[in-house]
């Protein structure tokens, strides 16, 4: 679906989004964040699940979603861990903790930073436009194994791309993965050429 | 003679592009290397003047590769080239000895600039 070459200019392109998502969170929670080696697989929809808790580990999850459509389109989806809120709540100064629905908004507006900053950035490399569709909550504390079943993808093979933030010396710590169904691939395809020309 | 040239990055991709950014005609013999441990390794093994690094590797990042560098008196000037745009990444990397952040995609005129002002190419 991409040969090594688009894989390895993917990967370059995701670092690059990565870096400027790292940077947009950085500021708004005041702390350095960690940034990891972006990973891209193509997977069935069947491996999904176990792909999802190779990156974020066993346990519950909570997800935002964001549609995004550009010259190709497809899903962004960020994976809070378990102490997800906790943490971010007291980073963004709410004292005393936040009720349900206060936590859930934080997850969407932090959602909506990573997936911003990190999706600009790649379209920017692309040379493309970007738009979002509004972020809305996939998953609420769920096992994560159940986060992305199977029978909820219809696609054949699905383009994964994952980058994973981690804030230094607090738990918090989530996980950007970017999903495009088979026939958007191919579009990812024609950019990585067209991107791979200049070099 | 050359000024002899070591790019380090996991990424291929992320090499061809920061060799292309290197002014034409720089008088250079260009190494790459993969990954922080085997910079070291290329650095210990010969000369190397510049040091292009990135901070994000596998095997030793690039962060550790300065503190090695430092630790051991190893003489090398080395530019810090990552996708890392956090001012404090930029900070930390200046603090471990590195003379300058360059962020990516890589600007080829912000490398000759950086190159310029510590004298190594015309």
């Amino acid at each position: 679906m991409l040969n090594q070459d688009q894989k390895e200019a993917l990967q370059e392109i995701a670092n690059i989004g990565m870096g400027q998502a790292g940077e947009s969170i950085a500021r708004v929670l005041d702390h350095f964040v960690h940034l990891s080696i972006p990973r891209i697989l193509v997977l069935p929809p069947e491996d999904m699940a176990a792909a999802m808790t190779r990156t974020v580990g066993a346990g519950t999850v909570s997800a935002v979603r964001q549609a995004f459509h550009s010259l190709m389109r497809g899903e962004a989806i960020v994976i809070f861990g378990e102490q997800r809120c906790d943490d971010l709540a007291d980073l963004m100064g709410y004292e005393g903790g936040l009720d349900h629905v206060g936590e859930l908004e934080l997850l969407l507006d932090v959602s909506n930073i990573l997936v911003g900053a990190c999706l600009g950035g790649i379209a920017e490399q692309l040379k493309t436009d970007i738009g979002f569709s509004a972020p809305s909550l996939m998953a609420d504390r769920v096992p994560v194994e159940a986060m992305l079943r199977a029978e909820d993808v219809s696609w054949r093979n699905a383009l994964l791309v994952e980058v994973n933030f981690r804030l230094e010396g607090r738990s918090f710590a989530c996980h950007l993965v970017i999903l495009m169904p088979e026939e958007e691939i191919r579009l990812m395809a024609g950019a990585l050429d067209r991107f791979l020309a200049a070099y | 003679m050359p000024v002899s040239v070591l790019v380090v990055d996991d990424s291929p991709m992320a090499r061809k592009m920061l060799i292309k950014a290197l002014p034409p005609g720089w008088d250079i013999a260009i190494s790459q290397a993969s990954s922080g441990v085997e910079a070291l390794a290329a650095y210990r093994a010969g000369k190397v003047d510049v040091m292009f690094l990135d901070l994000t590797m596998p095997e030793m990042d690039g962060y550790e590769v300065l503190e090695t560098l430092r630790r051991e008196d190893l003489n090398c000037l080395v530019i810090v080239v990552s996708a890392d745009v956090q001012p404090k990444a930029q900070e930390r990397v200046l603090g471990l000895g590195a003379i300058a952040f360059i962020k990516k995609p890589v600007d080829a005129q912000k490398v000759e600039t950086v190159l310029r002002e510590y004298g190594l190419t015309v």
